[in-house]
C-alpha cells in the first residue's frame, strides 16, 4: 500500500515517511528502544534567518522591572511599604524613542536599535515554584517530569542543522558548573541531548578562561607527542588482525568519532576556544566576570562555526539573579556584569558582518516581583526570605518573589526587527502581560523558525512523536521579524 | 482552501489551523471511537470493513480528495435514524470530529503504510509454555543448542563457528563480571587442555559474588532507575534502593522475590522503585506517582510501553487508557480520575490487572493489600510474561540483541518462540534463579561462537540469528578496565552499600554516641554564619592494620582530608558520609577537616568524624572528634592541604558542642555505617558504585530519571574529544605504564600489554611493530601512549 500524498499540493507536508519503510510487525519494534528515526524530514522548512544562535541566560529569574521593563521607580526609604516597590532603578532612555530600560544598562540601551524587545513572555503555573523546573521548560519546551529525556534546544539545532563548520561542536554551553552547585542534578536533566544521544549533547565549558584546555592535548603533553600518539593509534588499528569482527557501521562510527575529535584538536578552529588570543583592549571590554568572558568566547566560537552557544550568568540557588534577599544591590552588581559584554557582543558581531545571521537572545526562566509569587490565582507558596510589610533595611529592598505573569526577552540580529517593541505588561501591580502574550512554546517556535526549523519538526521515540515545540503546536511570533 | 477548524476540537490532539491532518493521532481515535466496533477486525457490518485503506475506499465508501462524494460522510451527516452512521441508537459524532474526517478525506486520506484496524498478526502467549526439546542433531545435548540447531536447519543457516579461547575468556569475564580477565588467568586458561575448562571458568566467575554484583548493579540500576544522585533527591521526592539491590544481587535473591519486594515493599529499603520521582509543584496527569508506577512496572517487568496508553489509548498496541489507569489505581492512595491527554474525563479508575486470565486485584482492598495482590499476580506460576521479559533481557545483555527486539516491546514476535519459552519456563522451574539462566546461556555453543556483525537496519521481521553480536563496553566497563590496567581505582565510593560481609555483632559493638566539636566561637555560641575553621588530629596505629573506615558529618558543610588526600565531603548535617580508608593509613597520620557554618545569621555549628581501625590481632581502635582536636580559625586558601603551611596557623583546643538533633539524626546509624565502611573490601572500587561523572555520562551512562534498558552502541565525537584531551586518563595510564615497566622485562612488555588489555597474545606483526616503538629500554611516556592507543582501538572498546 502506498501513501496517498500529493507532492504537487502547496506546502504539502510529507509526514512519517519513515513509516513507509516499516512493516506491520516491525511497527511494534518501532514502539520502543530502537534508534530514533528522523521524522518530518519532508516538512517544509521555513527559510532560515540565522545560521547561529547565542542564548545569554540570566539563570535564577531576571526581574523584568529591574532590567528591560522599568515601572515606577521608588527609591529606598527606611520604613517604606513593601507593596510600594515596583522598580528599584530609574528608567533611562535608549537609542529607540519609545523604549526605556533600567539605569545601569546604559550600554545595552545604546544597542537597543539593533534588536526587538519582547515584554510579554509568560510562563505556566506549575504550583510551587522550582527554578530548575522552569529552566527545564525553557530549555527543552517541555515541563518536567517527562516520560522520555527531552533534548535541550541546542541539541535540537545540533540534530536538525548540524554545525556550521563541521570541525566545530554544534552545541557549546558556557558558564554553568554541573558539579558542586545546588540543584545540579536538576540542571543536568535538561543540559543534555536526551533521547538524541550524546553526539548532539553540549560541550560544557563552565570556565571560559579554561576553555582552551578542553581542545588542547592533555596537560604535560607536547603537540608532537600528541600527534605521534594519534599516529600510533592509527597504525595499531591498521595492523589489528581482528578488524572484521565488528560490523562496519559500529567500527566505522568509533573510527569516525576519533577522527572528528582529532580533526578539531589539530585544527586552527581550536584557537577559537582561547580568549587569551584576543587583544588586551578587547578582553578588557568583556572582562566583567565569567559571564563577560563567556560572551567573548561565544563570539569567537560563533565566528568559527558553532551553531548554538549558551552563556549563563550561572544558576546557583540564592545567588546571582536568584535574589531572595538583597535584590537591589545584587541586581546593581549584575547590571555591571552584563551591560558592557552584551552590548559589545552585539557591536562586535555587527562589525564582523554576522549579526544579521546570528540570533542573540537574552532570557531568563521567569521574572520577579516585590509582592507576588507566581501569578494571580497561583497557589505557589511564598518563598521570599524576608516577609516584611515595611522595608527597614537595604536587604529588604528589591524584587524577591518569583513572578510568572510577564517577563522580558531581548533578541538581536537573526532577522528580527531593529528597534522594535513587542507586547506589554501592566504599569500597576499585578504587572501581568496585557498585550500580545507569548508562551514558551511560541517563543521556541519563533526561535526555531528563525533558525530554519519548523515548529512541527518531530522525531520518534518509543513510538511517540516528539516535537521541537510542545506537541508541534508552537506558532512563531512573525511580527517581530523584519 | 483549507477549512479552518474551530478551536473547540476535543479529539485526542489539538490541531492548529494550518496543520495537515495527522492520521494516527487525529483520525484513528475518531474512527476507533465511532466506527471500529462494527467495521474493523473481524467485523464488517453492511459489508464494510475499514481495516485497510484499500478496503475503506472500496465501492466509493470514501473518495480520497472528495468528502462530498464519500458515502460514509453522507451517512454520518444523515439525520434519518434508519440510515445514519453511527446507527441511531449510538451517540452522534460531534461536528468538529466530522469536520476532521472531511478534512482528512479532502487531503487525500493519508494512511500510514501497513496500518490496520485489523488484529495484529502476532499476539504473544501469556501463559508459560514448555516446548519439547528437538532431538539432538548437532551432537550437543545442551538444551539451547538443540533448539538453535533446529532453528538453523529450518532456516537453512550455516552452523556457527566456535570462538577461540582468548576471545571467549574476555567475552565471558566482561559479560558476567564486567571486568577484564587478568593476564595470568588468560595465560592459564589458554594453556589449560582440560575439556571442561570453559564450564569451570563460568562457574568460577558466577561464584565471584562481589564482581558479579558490582557488574550487574549497572544493569539493574538502569532497569529500576536507581542512582546515588539525580533529580528528585534534593526535595526528598525520591529514595534509593541501592543497598537492598546490592544485597539481593550478592545473595542471588530469586527474581520472583525481588519483584515481590519491589512491588509490595515490606520496608523503605526497596520502596524507591514504586514510589518513583516526585517533583515539587504540579505535574501533568501522565507523570503523577500512580501513573509513573503503572509505566515503570509495565516497562521493567512486562516489556510494555504504557507511556502511550497513559495519555490516550495506544495507537500501536492493544493497551488502553483504562489499562494504564487500572494499574495506576493499584498504587494510588486516593480515588484516581482518568485523564486523556492531560484533561480529566470524569471517570474514576478501578484498580485492575491487565492479564485477567490468572486472576485480578480486588479494587475494594486497601493499598497495601492491592500491591500485595499485584506482586502475587506478577510472580504467579501461570504468569509467563514476567519470566519471558527478564530472560530476554539477560539474553540481550549476553548476546547483544534480545530474542525479542526491542527489549521493551515484548508484544513483538521473537525470532524463535520455542527458545524464549523454553528458557523462560526453565528459569521458573529453577526458582527464578538469575545465575542459573546466565549459566545456561553462557554454557551454550551458541554463546561460545564467533560473533557476527550487527547490521544498522535491524528490524524484527527480517532478523535471523547467526550468532552473538559484538557489544560496546559500557561506561562502567571502560572505566573499570582502565583502573584494572593501571591499578588506580579511587579509594572511596558513593553507593550506600556494604561491599564486605558485616557481622551484626560488630554493628552492635560500634553503636556508640557521637561527639561533635567546633572552634572557640561555639562557647557560648552560636558561631557566626560564614565562619570557616580548620580542625586537625594526628594519630598512629599501634599494630598492623587489617581494615579501616571513616564516617563524618557536619553542620553545615565540611571537607575531610586524611594525609593530604581528600576522603569525604558533605553538606547535610543529618547524613553520615562514609569511606573505607585501610589503604590510606600510614605510620603517622593527620586528619584535617575544613568545616563551614552557613546560613543568614549566627547558628549552631559542629563537625563529627570517627575512624575505626581494625588490627590484624582482631583488636580495634576508634579515633573520634573530641576536645583533643586542635582548631585554627583561619583556613588557608585552595584545596590542596599538602601546600598549606600548618605551622604558621594559630592552633587552640576545640570545643565540644552537642545538639540533640544532630545526635538523634546520626547516632542510630553510626554502628551500621562504620561497620560497613571498615568492612569494606580489599577489592578495588568499581565504577558502578560511583556517581556518574562527565566521562561516564559521555560514554553513555544515562541520567536515571527514566528507565533506560539499552546503552548507545556508538562512540560520539565529544566522547572522543574527552578521551583524547583527558589529563586524568593520561595520568592514570602513566601509573599503569610505570607498573608494567617495573613488572616485566622489555622483551615481555608487549605481550603483557596485549594480555592485560585485549586479553590475547599479540600477532607477530603487532609484536614487531610495538617492540620497535618501545625499543630496548622502554620509557614511561611511550608505554603510556601505547596503552592509550590500544584502549582507543575498536577491539578494546568492543566485546567481540
Amino acid at each position: 500500500m502506498t501513501l496517498n500524498i500529493d507532492p504537487e499540493a502547496p506546502d504539502s507536508i510529507v509526514r512519517r515517511d519513515f513509516l513507509k519503510k516499516l512493516s506491520a510487525a516491525s511497527a511494534a519494534a518501532w514502539m520502543s528502544g530502537s534508534p530514533q528515526l528522523v521524522r518530518g524530514e519532508g516538512i517544509a522548512r521555513p527559510e532560515a534567518k540565522a545560521d547561529a544562535c547565542i542564548l545569554l541566560w540570566m539563570g535564577g529569574g531576571m526581574a523584568a522591572p529591574e532590567t528591560f521593563d522599568p515601572k515606577l521607580y521608588t527609591p529606598f526609604k527606611k520604613g517604606m511599604k513593601a507593596d510600594s516597590v515596583l522598580s528599584t532603578f530609574p528608567a533611562i532612555d535608549t537609542s529607540v524613542d519609545n523604549i526605556k530600560i533600567c539605569a545601569g544598562m546604559e550600554k545595552i540601551a545604546g544597542v537597543m536599535d539593533r534588536g526587538t524587545l519582547l515584554r510579554s513572555v509568560v510562563q505556566p503555573d506549575l504550583g510551587s515554584i522550582l527554578h530548575s523546573r522552569h529552566q527545564y521548560h525553557w530549555h527543552t519546551g517541555y515541563v518536567p517530569p517527562q516520560t522520555v529525556a527531552a533534548p535541550h534546544i541546542g541539541s535540537w539545532m545540533a540534530k536538525v542543522l548540524g554545525p556550521n563548520n563541521e570541525v566545530m561542536p554544534s552545541f557549546i554551553n558556557i558558564g554553568q558548573r554541573l558539579e558542586g552547585v545546588g540543584e545540579k542534578e536538576e540542571l543536568k536533566a535538561f543540559t543534555t541531548a536526551g533521547f538524541f544521544g550524546s553526539e548532539y549533547g553540549p560541550m560544557n565549558l563552565p570556565f571560559p578562561e579554561e576553555a582552551a584546555s578542553a581542545v588542547r592535548p592533555p596537560e604535560s603533553m607536547t603537540e608532537s607527542r600528541f600527534s605521534n600518539r594519534n599516529k600510533l593509534f592509527r597504525q595499531l588499528v591498521d595492523r589489528n588482525p581482528h578488524r572484521d569482527f565488528a560490523s562496519d557501521f559500529q567500527q566505522e562510527s568509533l573510527m569516525r568519532s576519533m577522527e572528528n575529535a582529532y580533526r578539531l584538536l589539530s585544527s586552527k578552529e581550536r584557537d577559537a576556544f582561547d580568549i587569551e588570543r584576543e587583544p588586551k583592549e578587547v578582553r578588557k571590554k568583556y572582562d566583567t566576570g565569567r559571564f563577560g568572558r563567556g560572551c567573548l568566547l561565544a563570539r569567537r566560537l560563533v565566528e568559527n562555526g558553532a551553531r548554538f552557544v549558551e552563556v549563563t550568568t550561572e544558576y546557583v540557588p540564592f545567588l546571582h539573579w536568584d535574589t531572595h534577599a538583597n535584590g537591589h544591590d545584587t541586581v546593581d552588581r549584575l547590571h555591571k556584569e552584563i551591560d558592557e559584554p552584551v552590548a559589545q557582543l552585539i557591536l562586535d558581531l555587527e562589525e564582523r558582518g554576522i549579526l544579521d545571521r546570528t540570533l542573540v537572545i537574552v532570557a531568563s526562566e521567569f521574572s520577579r516581583d516585590a509582592m507576588m509569587e507566581g501569578k494571580p490565582g497561583s497557589t505557589a507558596n511564598d518563598q521570599a526570605t524576608h516577609k516584611v510589610d515595611q522595608l527597614t533595611e537595604m536587604k529588604h529592598y528589591g524584587l524577591h518573589r518569583h513572578f510568572t505573569g510577564g517577563s522580558s526577552v531581548m533578541m538581536f540580529g537573526g532577522g528580527v526587527k531593529k528597534g522594535h517593541l513587542y507586547g506589554a505588561t501592566a504599569d500597576e501591580r499585578p504587572l501581568i502581560t496585557v498585550e500580545n502574550p507569548v508562551t514558551i512554546t511560541d517563543l521556541h517556535a519563533t526561535i526555531m523558525s528563525a533558525m530554519g526549523i519548523s515548529p512541527k519538526t518531530e522525531f520518534t521515540v518509543e513510538g511517540r512523536p516528539f516535537y521541537v515545540t510542545k506537541d508541534g503546536t508552537g506558532k512563531p511570533v512573525t511580527e517581530i521579524f523584519a | 482552501m483549507r477549512k479552518i477548524l474551530s478551536a473547540s476540537i476535543t479529539s485526542a490532539f489539538l490541531a492548529t489551523a494550518q496543520a495537515e491532518v495527522d492520521f494516527v493521532h487525529q483520525v484513528v481515535p475518531i474512527l476507533k471511537e465511532h466506527c471500529s466496533e462494527c467495521h474493523s477486525g473481524a467485523e464488517s457490518k453492511g459489508g464494510f470493513s475499514m481495516n485497510t485503506r484499500a478496503l475503506f475506499i472500496d465501492d466509493e465508501t470514501a473518495v480520497p480528495g472528495k468528502s462530498h462524494e464519500s458515502y460514509f460522510i453522507d451517512l454520518i451527516h444523515d439525520s434519518d435514524p434508519d440510515y445514519q452512521m453511527p446507527p441511531g441508537d449510538y451517540p452522534r459524532m460531534p461536528a468538529d470530529q466530522i469536520a476532521m474526517l472531511e478534512m482528512w478525506v479532502n487531503e487525500g486520506m493519508k494512511w500510514e503504510e501497513d496500518f490496520t484496524f485489523g488484529t495484529p498478526t502476532y499476539e504473544p502467549p501469556f501463559l508459560p509454555r514448555r516446548p519439547k526439546l528437538p532431538t539432538i542433531t548437532g551432537g550437543t545435548n545442551h538444551p539451547l543448542d538443540r533448539l538453535i540447531d533446529e532453528y538453523l536447519l529450518l532456516n537453512d543457516l550455516e552452523k556457527m563457528e566456535p570462538v577461540d579461547d582468548s576471545t571467549f575468556i574476555r567475552r565471558v569475564t566482561l559479560d558476567l563480571t564486567g571486568l577484564l580477565p587478568g593476564p595470568d588467568r588468560v595465560r592459564s586458561f589458554c594453556g589449560d587442555t582440560s575439556p571442561g575448562k570453559r564450564q569451570a571458568l563460568i562457574d568460577e566467575l558466577l561464584a565471584d559474588d562481589l564482581a558479579y554484583t558490582e557488574h550487574w548493579l549497572t544493569f539493574w540500576n538502569d532497569l529500576l532507575r536507581n542512582d546515588y544522585t539525580g533529580t528528585g533527591f534534593i526535595t526528598g521526592g525520591r529514595t534509593q534502593i541501592s543497598e537492598w539491590l546490592y544485597q539481593a544481587l550478592k545473595e542471588n535473591k530469586p527474581f520472583d522475590t525481588m519483584v515481590q519486594e519491589l512491588i509490595a515493599p515490606a520496608d523503605s529499603a526497596s520502596a524507591g522503585f514504586i514510589n518513583g520521582i516526585k517533583w515539587r509543584g504540579t505535574v501533568s496527569a501522565g507523570q503523577t506517582l500512580p501513573v509513573q508506577f503503572s509505566q515503570s512496572l509495565s516497562q521493567a517487568f512486562l516489556g510494555i510501553n504504557m507511556k502511550c496508553a497513559s495519555c490516550h489509548d495506544s495507537f500501536l498496541d492493544r493497551w488502553t487508557l483504562d489499562d494504564a489507569y487500572g494499574l495506576a489505581a493499584i498504587y494510588s492512595d486516593d480515588p484516581l480520575e482518568l485523564h486523556r491527554c492531560d484533561k480529566p474525563t470524569g471517570a474514576t479508575a478501578k484498580a485492575n490487572w491487565i492479564f485477567p486470565e490468572i486472576g485480578n486485584i480486588n479494587p475494594a482492598a486497601g493499598k497495601e493489600e492491592r500491591l500485595s495482590q499485584l506482586a502475587g499476580l506478577m510472580t504467579h506460576p501461570e504468569n509467563g510474561r514476567v519470566p519471558r521479559t527478564i530472560v530476554n533481557r539477560l539474553w540481550g545483555q549476553l548476546m547483544g540483541r534480545g530474542m525479542v527486539h526491542p527489549l521493551d516491546a515484548m508484544q513483538t514476535e521473537p525470532w524463535n518462540e520455542d527458545l524464549l519459552d523454553w528458557i523462560a519456563s526453565d528459569f521458573q522451574d529453577n526458582g527464578y534463579d538469575l545465575k542459573h539462566t546466565l549459566r545456561l546461556i553462557t554454557t551454550s555453543a551458541a554463546y561460545q561462537s564467533k560473533s557476527v556483525p550487527q547490521e544498522e537496519i535491524n528490524d524484527a521481521e527480517s532478523y535471523q540469528f547467526r550468532g552473538p553480536h559484538p557489544k560496546r563496553l559500557t561506561a562502567e566497563q571502560f572505566v573499570d578496565a582502565i583502573w584494572q590496567i593501571t591499578g588506580n581505582a579511587p579509594a572511596s565510593y558513593d553507593a550506600p552499600v556494604a561491599r564486605g560481609v558485616i557481622d551484626p555483632a560488630l554493628i552492635e559493638q560500634l553503636s556508640f554516641e557521637s561527639s561533635w566539636i567546633w572552634g572557640p566561637s561555639a562557647r557560648p555560641g552560636p558561631p557566626p554564619h560564614g565562619e570557616k575553621i580548620l580542625l586537625r588530629k594526628n594519630f598512629s596505629p599501634n599494630n598492623k592494620v587489617r581494615s579501616a573506615g571513616i564516617i563524618a558529618a557536619a553542620d553545615n558543610a565540611y571537607v575531610l582530608y586524611l594525609n593530604g588526600q581528600k576522603i569525604l565531603d558533605g553538606s547535610q548535617w543529618n547524613e553520615l558520609d562514609a569511606a573505607p580508608v585501610a589503604n590510606s593509613i600510614k605510620q603517622e597520620n593527620q586528619l584535617l577537616i575544613v568545616a563551614e557554618n552557613r546560613g543568614a545569621k549566627p547558628n549552631a555549628a559542629g563537625a563529627f568524624c570517627a575512624v575505626r581501625i581494625e588490627y590484624e590481632d582482631n583488636s580495634d581502635e576508634i579515633v573520634m572528634t573530641d576536645e583533643t582536636w586542635q582548631v585554627s580559625q583561619s583556613v588557608p586558601p585552595g584545596s590542596r592541604p599538602g601546600k598549606w603551611n600548618l605551622d604558621e596557623l594559630t592552633w587552640t583546643s576545640s570545643v565540644s558542642v552537642n545538639v540533640p538533633q544532630w545526635k538523634s539524626a546520626t547516632d542510630k546509624r553510626i554502628g551500621k555505617t562504620l561497620a560497613r565502611a571498615s568492612a569494606g573490601s580489599d577489592r578495588p572500587v568499581r565504577a558502578s558504585l560511583l556517581k556518574a561523572d562527565e566521562l561516564m555520562r559521555a560514554l553513555g551512562r544515562p541520567n536515571r530519571d527514566q528507565i533506560v534498558t539499552s546503552r548507545p552502541s556508538e562512540l560520539t565525537t565529544l566522547e572522543a574529544v574527552n578521551l583524547a584531551t583527558n589529563g586524568d586518563l593520561v595520568a592514570n595510564l602513566k601509573k599503569g605504564a610505570e607498573k608494567l615497566i617495573r613488572a616485566f622485562p622489555a622483551e615481555k612488555l608487549v605481550e603483557s600489554i596485549y594480555l592485560s588489555t585485549l586479553s590475547r597474545y599479540p600477532a607477530e606483526s603487532e609484536e614487531n611493530f610495538a617492540s620497535g616503538i618501545l625499543g630496548d629500554s622502554p620509557d614511561t611516556a611511550t608505554v603510556t601512549d601505547l596503552l592509550w592507543a590500544i584502549t582507543m582501538t575498536p577491539e578494546f572498546l568492543i566485546v567481540r
